[in-house]
């Protein structure tokens, strides 16, 4: 199912598979919860950057052409 | 072939390891390197401008930071290893920007070059990225979260028990399974799921072919699928019968 939602599953599975779901209830279901999960793993973006490991790297980058940025 | 020689690697070791929050934020120590390659890739490029990419390397720094660093958190489990990543993968990209011709693949560039990073961090202390377990049989091929859920039955007066389930997790439980899984599985997952790389795209930045990359994902979705019912369990998000 998550292959399917990747695109990454071959054509033929594909067809097979999408066939299948036209008749059957609990992989539509199945499909569904596939879904939610794949959501809830590609909205995991981790805790964000530490504001104070950002601002180094500001700095860092400000060496450069566009210096005086603070953040 | 080391490829900075002269820099000490000092390893904070395990006593000041913490997870995720709560911890308290260090600078980057390698200051000092990372603005040397600075200034280098800075000499470098001024008498190369014809094979200079047009974005300057802070742009694309900039764009790609958050997400650079979400990598790098959740290919090493743990901040300190992974701000060290995130330095070791900017002095990298800094000394081969130059190298990069085409802006447009920037991103794909810059995360190879976080994964070849990570790849040689470990190597030295003894921990793979590509390592994978030998068994023939593989204990999660079988499992199926949405399965075990219908027939556990966690909230049974729920209409819609399943996405109950996915409901319980917070960002930092995700997190937290995340960080069981086998790297060599857990790192196919991130780049195509999380960072919305196509399977092509993830298996040359990990450098492996298409095949193993689609059997290490699929390893990965199934690790990760046994670990969300596995971490349910472990802390009492969910009660099944057959647990006291």
């Amino acid at each position: 199912m998550w292959a399917y939602l990747d695109h990454s599953l071959g054509p033929r599975p594909t067809e097979e598979l999408e066939a299948h779901l036209e008749t059957c209830k609990r992989c539509c279901g199945e499909l569904e919860f596939s879904r939610e999960l794949r959501g809830l793993v590609a909205a995991s973006s981790g805790p964000p950057l530490p504001d104070d490991v950002r601002y180094r790297i500001e700095q860092l980058l400000g060496t450069g052409p566009d210096s005086g940025q603070d953040r | 072939m080391k490829l900075f020689p002269g820099s000490v690697w000092e390893y904070p070791g395990p006593a000041t390891r913490l997870p995720f929050d709560g911890m308290p934020t260090r600078p980057f120590d390698r200051f000092e390197e990372m603005t040397t390659a600075m200034l280098e890739a800075a000499e470098g490029s001024a008498g190369a401008a014809d094979v200079t990419p047009q974005r300057p390397f802070a742009d694309v720094v900039r764009e790609y930071l958050d997400r650079l660093y979400g990598y790098c958190i959740h290919l090493c489990g743990d901040r300190t290893d992974a701000e060290d990543l995130l330095q070791d993968t900017l002095i990298r990209a800094m000394r081969s920007y130059d190298g990069l011709r085409d802006p447009e693949a920037a991103k794909t560039w810059l995360f190879t070059i976080a994964t070849n990073c990570a790849r040689d961090r470990w190597r030295t202390r003894g921990r793979m990225l590509d390592t994978v377990p030998l068994e023939a049989g593989d204990p999660d091929d079988d499992f199926s979260l949405f399965a075990t859920i219908a027939i556990e039955d966690p909230f049974p007066y729920s209409d819609e028990l399943h996405l109950d389930f996915l409901r319980l997790f917070e960002d930092e439980d995700v997190q937290a399974v995340f960080a069981t899984l086998t790297p060599a599985f857990r790192a196919p997952l991130l780049l195509t799921t999380i960072h919305g790389f196509s399977c092509k795209e993830a298996a040359a930045i990990l450098g492996v072919p298409i095949g193993t990359l689609l059997s290490r994902l699929h390893r990965g979705r199934k690790q990760l699928e046994r670990g969300l019912w596995d971490y349910a369990i472990r802390r009492r998000l969910v009660t099944v019968s057959d647990e006291t």
